[in-house]
């Protein structure tokens, strides 16, 4: 495996007076897959563009397997594309739109032939080759986007939002399957979505962007636990997020006031600072038992909602703020009812504290 | 919506709101095309084909029907050639080119047919527009002669039926994925493979529609081969406006209408099929 196979450096990409990409630099090893995750127009499409030859950036260079392919044209780079709504040839049947690649590089019908039926058996179409595309479900499409992308065998493969026409069941059954099957085929793969439960799901590490750059880069677990910015920590996952003065800090780590009580995190701002504290709703729990290591603070009930699987209870703060904790429990204890002064912790290791 | 099935061959509730245009259609032109067929074939000896036999049978018709379709067809190229790229710029331009465009296209369908082949021979003159701009470039030492000549009518014609191939054209392009020649590209299609293998096709049914509307106007034409080429190029239009206006022989007109009206409509229903087949079964 080659740990810089896929290398973005420096690109800068301008559409008129908007920067789109700024100074952008990303490397990815052969066979991983990366998620672009980010909220539209900060530019994930325009990079995968750029990577597929379909845009070319201002400045900087791209090399794929030491291979530098910034100057070629998207025909000539043999990146495969799996476009959002699969852009499948409406004109030509499901077979005819695999064979498109083989038959653009001059590889006769006949010799196409084997290697589309393989193709469709990886995605398993083998019973739909001579159908049109638009008799197709949305699952099924994708599929053959896929298989489309894959039989020229390229040497890389990039997915713009490729589940966000499917539909929400669908949608999670195809991304463990994809998942899979590229694993399988051993391809490098890079994902656009803004879905970040996807971008968790589906890839390796994440590189969550933010107005043309990358924010922070890193495996799923690390960024949802370790996220290292408030936009980071807004775009992945839920969370609760106090707003706090730092009192004191010592060995790295800081007490903070907040409107439900003093806390503990491992950081170091300086005294006096204005901080942002946050905690992952299952981090946290109800009436805990004391313990050095967990932050303990207090609240009063202000709302039971029950959503089935799990039940939210929403606390407000004894003091003057605006803040609202929610905790989330599996099960909900007897005898709870709002209005109801409760005390409520979360494990030191689990408080994330950012400027505010 | 739908009409229960045990009633059979219901007539659509919709297909009522076509009956006045089809009323109207059948008492102006129907009935007067029935008409004219009948008086091809009936004269005040009774029935004869003598109209048809002059028609098809002298070397003069014969000559006026391939000027005829000559001038259609190359009418029908030269639009096709210069308004299929045009198509593509109208419907990929956005917001005020898009509206100058689509000025340049259709503002000269508000002018009459009339006054643009009138200004043709204003430009094209000896003393015209033309000629005076490409002495005083020093182009041409002396004036050359354009009107009345084919070249005239050729321009003069495509210049008129131009609007009518694009616009089909572009409404096809229009609803176009602009993100399927991308595809192709990713799969290593060339420009020129791209265009044969994805543009062409997807574009095929606005041409088709465009040399058909084309092809049966221009083959139809009057005023434009009168105006710019007068007696010098006779088309089967102008024969008919001869033959029922100054010779008052109402055999040889309605018999050489009769045989137009057959062109048009074998190559209008020609390219239907053609289409018909290139798409079969797939796509929508």
């Amino acid at each position: 495996m080659q740990p810089d196979y896929l290398v973005v450096s420096g690109a800068d990409k301008r559409f008129g007076a908007a920067t789109v990409l700024r100074d952008l630099s990303l490397s990815v090893a052969q066979g991983e897959f990366v998620s672009l995750l980010g909220p539209s127009g900060c530019g994930k499409t325009t990079l995968l563009r750029c990577i597929a030859g379909l845009l070319h950036p201002d400045r900087g260079r791209i090399t794929v397997g030491g291979r530098d392919i910034t100057a070629l044209a998207a025909h000539q780079r043999n990146v495969g594309v799996v476009f959002q709504n699969y852009a499948l040839f409406p004109h030509l049947t499901v077979a005819e739109n695999i064979a498109f690649g083989l038959r653009a590089r001059g590889i006769s019908k006949a010799e196409a032939e084997p290697r589309v039926a393989e193709a469709l058996a990886l995605v398993r179409m083998e019973a739909h080759g001579e159908k049109p595309v638009t008799a197709l479900s949305g699952g099924q499409q994708q599929r053959v986007a896929v298989a489309r992308a894959l039989v020229v065998r390229p040497s890389l493969l990039l997915l713009d939002e490729p589940f966000s026409a499917l539909d929400r069941k669908l949608r999670e059954t195809m991304q463990v399957e994809l998942k899979q099957l590229l694993r399988e085929v051993g391809i490098t793969a890079i994902f656009v979505t803004h879905d970040q439960e996807e971008a968790l799901v589906v890839s390796d590490r994440v590189a969550v962007m933010n107005a043309g750059q990358i924010e922070q880069l890193t495996d799923p677990v690390t960024l949802y636990h370790a996220p290292t910015s408030l936009y980071v920590l807004d775009f992945v996952g839920q969370s609760t997020k106090l707003s706090g003065k730092v009192l004191g800090s010592r060995d790295g780590m800081i007490e903070v006031q907040t409107g439900f009580g003093v806390l503990r995190a491992s950081a170091s701002f300086m005294a006096g600072s204005s901080v942002a504290v946050a905690v992952r709703p299952e981090a946290m729990v109800l009436a805990p038992e004391t313990d050095a290591a967990l932050n303990t603070l207090q609240g009063r009930i202000s709302d039971i909602s029950f959503l089935g699987s799990r039940t939210q209870i929403h606390l407000d703060a004894p003091a003057e703020t605006e803040d609202r904790v929610i905790l989330e429990l599996s099960r909900l204890p007897a005898g709870l009812t709002t209005g109801q002064e409760v005390s409520f912790g979360f494990r030191i290791t689990d408080t994330m504290a950012f400027p505010a | 919506m739908m009409a229960p099935a045990s009633t059979g061959r219901k007539l659509d509730p919709l297909a009522f709101l076509a009956l006045p245009g089809l009323i109207f259609m059948a008492l102006v032109f129907l009935g007067p095309l029935l008409l004219m067929l009948w008086s091809s074939i009936y004269g005040a000896e009774g029935f004869t084909v003598s109209g048809y036999a002059r028609v098809l049978g002298d070397d003069y018709y014969i000559k006026v029907i391939g000027q005829t379709l000559q001038l259609a067809l190359i009418t029908t190229v030269g639009a096709l050639i210069l308004g299929y790229p045009a198509a593509f710029a109208l419907a990929r331009a956005k917001g005020w080119r898009q509206v100058v465009l689509f000025a340049l296209v259709f503002l000269p369908l508000t002018v009459s047919i009339i006054v643009k082949s009138f200004g043709w021979g204003i430009v094209l003159r000896r003393d015209g527009i033309l000629n005076w701009l490409m002495l005083n470039l020093g182009l041409i030492e002396r004036p050359i002669r354009m009107i009345f000549t084919e070249f005239a009518l050729y321009a003069g014609m495509i210049n008129v039926f131009l609007p009518f191939m694009v616009l089909p054209i572009y409404s096809v392009v229009r609803m176009m994925d602009p993100r399927l020649p991308d595809a192709a590209a990713t799969l290593g299609a060339s420009p020129w493979f791209r265009f044969t293998r994805v543009t062409l096709p997807l574009s095929l049914p606005g041409v088709v529609a465009g040399v058909s509307i084309v092809f049966s106007l221009a083959v139809a034409a009057y005023v434009t081969p009168s105006l710019l080429m007068g007696d010098r190029y006779m088309t089967m239009s102008m024969v008919m406006a001869k033959a029922f206006l100054n010779l008052r022989d109402w055999q040889l007109g309605a018999a050489m209408a009769a045989v137009l009206l057959t062109l048009a409509v074998v190559v209008v229903i020609g390219a239907a099929i053609l289409q018909r087949r290139l798409g079969t079964a797939k796509g929508s």
